[in-house]
């Protein structure tokens, strides 16, 4: 009990915390200090893994100081997102060169203080989110209206940033709880944001679901500390890998990490869970639709991959599971199952959803919550085969990255389209291609991605989730040959609604949208052939040649389009880039509708990385590898958090 | 003879929220919420032990048997709750009534009814607004189909009386 006092002593010093926080914030707030936390390997070893959550706060904060200012608070912004960047690349460095960082808030140590623990899991998470980051606050400030920029957006969107960067960073279940909240409360502004009827009931279902969540994960934290006697996730799973040394009975563990893992399902969309999602990312502004289904949702399954498979992996029931259906007696035995359904109902929810979706943004929403299944699947063979554990991981985390940079194209993509016709209905779109060959080519690029298309990153994903459980088969589990089969089905289901998004919106005649869209009538007419033959191309046999090739021209000729025709800012016409130049001509007659050059190149430079993660998966196969090795080796974690102290 | 107590308390706190939580109207859930929130900042107090006495001690502590006193920790852990609990619960009273604002009711069922009449009108109107120039935001068309709602509302409420 002498522990339980000192760790309330050090909850209660958090908030001394605080203040020391917020004076720091005063030093980082300034350009020239972010730019110089940017020479990571320079900084001492257990303050980089804090200054990724500084940055974002300290952002946030000085968005809110500077708010009399639209431009200032966009270059805040857009400043704090690359300093973000530059200390995630920082930490990422760090962890890769010295392994895990830990960080002890206040000095306080391990069980009974806030630590922050940096392992290459949590980095690997941090380096997809914080360049997805940048590209979100970038297309932000040239997509959302200046009133609302300058109203709440920035802050917000860096509260919620802190809020998810300290869920991939702490070492603490009540934290993971703190964080959460941060993230959530953020979020639940951003999906109100526009604040028409159906954004306030979206946000309204949103935020009762996540409160309800909120309350059922305090519950299950409450009684994870009742009957195991810490928070520290590390302290955690040492006490649980010794269950009887330390007085823990393993039933009430397994039931109340059931309960957890109910709101980490929430979070995540999985099936049961999954039908908040839809209604949210439809209400929410595109780059934070973006990053909701991007980032924000894996931590959800960050959440299940840090504790359920490193944390309560090393909890066994000695008795073995006496419930029907299940066999083993370690808790993941119980998971795996679990996490097999629900892998499978989503991705049949939300492949078949996707289907019969008549938008192209609930359409991504049903796609992502299909996505996430793909992530589920090799967790849960993983799960259930303790020898392909960790390719299982390393697939889900890849998988996880692939749909982070597709997602989020894919709804910069939408917003994009938005932004110009004020719809993404299928009835009204059609032939964006032709006129929009870069957001077209872009489209396609993220489609094919999350498809698994060879030189993409998808591709290796999609391999290496069927990888795990052919692996598994190998070793004996046939079990797996029905997730492998699922998989099959959820990827025939991805190419119908990715095939229908595109034969509907992107090909054929200009839809109603549309048809302004370009220059005048006549000279669209005159740009059809041009680009009519280059995206059938693009389509039909080798993918990445043609797709790449036009998205770089197209990408110069969208910046010629900025410098001499940046007067008509939001109807530069890119609609096919050569002739831009010719069209400033006879503009007069119609109002040309385009997309902005700006927006156009973000989504481009996300469909490129794409296409460069493909390229260059070794490094991300060694990292993801890494990940999971960091994730399922219990005893290093505890090693670095704890380090022989504790007792 | 605590335990019971308590326990019975949770119980009736978590029912009546769950009953609240699943009401029609928008304030009833809202107060569903809280009142889950509530219990289960109870149900942690409860989890750090009943006995003992409050962890309030002269000085350090030094002359105080560790066993004296209740686990103050879950206190700590509860004070958090209960600030993140406040600024969730004014967000999604100010979410009601910018709800009822928009839609001109807090009947849940009647803003599922809503939405698809403004969906409908979208629709229509949407053709004209979206492609006006600069994208004239289908929320105004929303905004106003939420006001005339209103206005649609309140007379049946005359009506009523």
């Amino acid at each position: 009990m002498t522990d339980a006092f000192l760790a309330s002593a050090a909850t209660l010093s958090h908030a001394a915390v605080l203040p020391s926080v917020t004076t720091l914030l005063g030093i980082l707030g300034d350009p020239t200090v972010l730019t110089a936390a940017g020479d990571g390997p320079s900084l001492p070893a257990p303050q980089v893994a804090i200054f990724p959550l500084l940055i974002p706060l300290a952002t946030a904060i000085c968005t809110l100081l500077v708010r009399r200012s639209g431009r200032a608070q966009r270059a805040v912004s857009v400043l704090g997102a690359i300093g973000y960047l530059a200390t995630v690349g920082a930490l990422y460095a760090a962890v890769a060169a010295r392994g895990t960082i830990v960080y002890q808030l206040s000095d306080w140590q391990a069980p009974f203080g806030i630590t922050v623990v940096a392992d290459p899991l949590a980095t690997f998470m941090l380096a997809f989110a914080a360049p997805l980051s940048l590209a979100a606050v970038v297309f932000a400030v040239l997509y959302v209206d200046p009133f609302g920029q300058q109203l709440s957006y920035h802050p917000l969107y860096h509260f919620m940033m802190v809020g998810v960067t300290g869920s991939f960073l702490t070492g603490d279940v009540f934290n993971l709880f703190v964080w959460f909240e941060v993230m959530l409360l953020s979020s639940y502004v951003l999906v109100a944001f526009y604040s028409g009827p159906e954004h306030t009931r979206a946000a309204l279902s949103y935020a009762v679901l996540n409160l309800v969540g909120s309350a059922v994960m305090l519950v299950a934290i409450g009684g994870l500390y009742s009957t195991t006697g810490t928070l520290n996730m590390a302290d955690m799973a040492r006490r649980l890998a010794d269950p009887g040394a330390y007085g823990i009975d393993p039933v009430p563990v397994l039931g109340l990490s059931a309960v957890l893992f109910a709101v980490f399902a929430l979070k995540a969309g999985l099936a049961p869970f999954q039908f908040w999602v839809p209604a949210a990312y439809r209400a929410a502004p595109a780059p934070v639709a973006a990053m909701l289904a991007g980032v924000v949702k894996k931590v959800g399954i960050y959440a299940i991959i840090r504790l359920y498979f490193g944390v309560f992996a090393a909890a066994a029931l000695p008795a073995g599971l006496s419930l029907p259906g299940f066999s083993g007696t370690s808790f993941l035995s119980f998971y795996g199952p679990v996490l097999f359904c629900m892998a499978v109902a989503s991705i049949l929810v939300g492949g078949i959803g996707a289907i019969s979706q008549e938008g192209l943004d609930g359409l991504l929403a049903h796609s992502s919550i299909g996505q996430i299944g793909f992530v589920t699947l090799p967790l849960a063979v993983g799960a259930t085969v303790p020898g392909v554990r960790p390719l299982a991981v390393a697939a889900a985390l890849v998988y996880a990255l692939n749909h982070a940079i597709a997602k989020v194209l894919l709804f910069l993509v939408s917003g994009t389209i938005e932004d110009v016709t004020g719809t993404v209905r299928f009835r009204d779109l059609g032939g964006i291609a032709a006129r929009a060959p870069v957001l077209g080519g872009s489209f396609l690029l993220g489609a094919l991605a999350l498809i698994g298309i060879p030189p993409l990153s998808g591709f290796f994903a999609k391999l290496l989730v069927f990888d795990t459980s052919a692996t598994a088969i190998a070793t004996g589990a046939n079990g797996a040959s029905v997730a492998l089969a699922i998989g099959l089905f959820g990827a025939i289901l991805t190419i119908a609604y990715f095939t229908r998004a595109w034969t509907r919106g992107f090909w054929g005649p200009p839809g109603r949208a549309i048809e302004r869209w370009g220059t005048s009538g006549g000279r669209a007419g005159e740009d059809d052939p041009t680009t009519g033959t280059t995206t059938p191309a693009t389509d039909g046999g080798t993918p990445e040649a043609p797709g790449t090739s036009a998205s770089s021209d197209r990408d110069a000729a969208d910046e010629d389009a900025v410098t001499d025709g940046n007067a008509a800012e939001s109807g530069s016409a890119t609609g096919g880039g050569n002739v831009a130049e010719s069209g400033d001509t006879d503009g007069p007659t119609i109002e040309s509708v385009g997309p902005s050059a700006a927006l156009v190149s973000v989504v481009a430079l996300v469909a490129v990385s794409l296409l460069v993660v493909g390229l260059g998966f070794d490094p991300v196969m060694d990292a993801a590898m890494d990940a999971a090795g960091a994730a399922l080796d219990r005893e290093s974690y505890v090693r670095a958090v704890l380090g022989g102290r504790g007792e | 003879m605590t335990q019971f107590v308590l326990a019975a308390v949770l119980g009736a706190l978590f029912a009546l929220g769950t009953f609240l939580l699943l009401r029609r109207d928008v304030v009833r859930v809202v107060w569903g919420v809280v009142i889950i929130s509530q219990a289960a900042n109870v149900y942690l107090v409860t989890m750090g032990g009943l006995s003992g006495v409050a962890p309030i001690v002269p000085g350090h502590g030094e002359g105080v048997a560790a066993t004296a006193v209740t686990d103050p920790l879950v206190q700590a852990l509860v004070l958090t709750a209960i600030v993140i609990s406040l600024g969730t619960t004014a967000f999604v009273l100010v979410l009601t009534y910018r709800v009822y604002e928009e839609h001109g009711t807090i009947d849940l069922l009647d803003l599922g009814i809503d939405r698809g009449g403004a969906g409908d009108v979208d629709e229509s109107a949407g053709g004209a607004g979206p492609l006006s120039a600069d994208g004239g935001r289908a929320d105004e068309v929303g905004r106003n189909e939420g006001k005339s709602a209103d206005g649609r509302r309140d007379g049946e409420a005359n009506a009523d009386d």
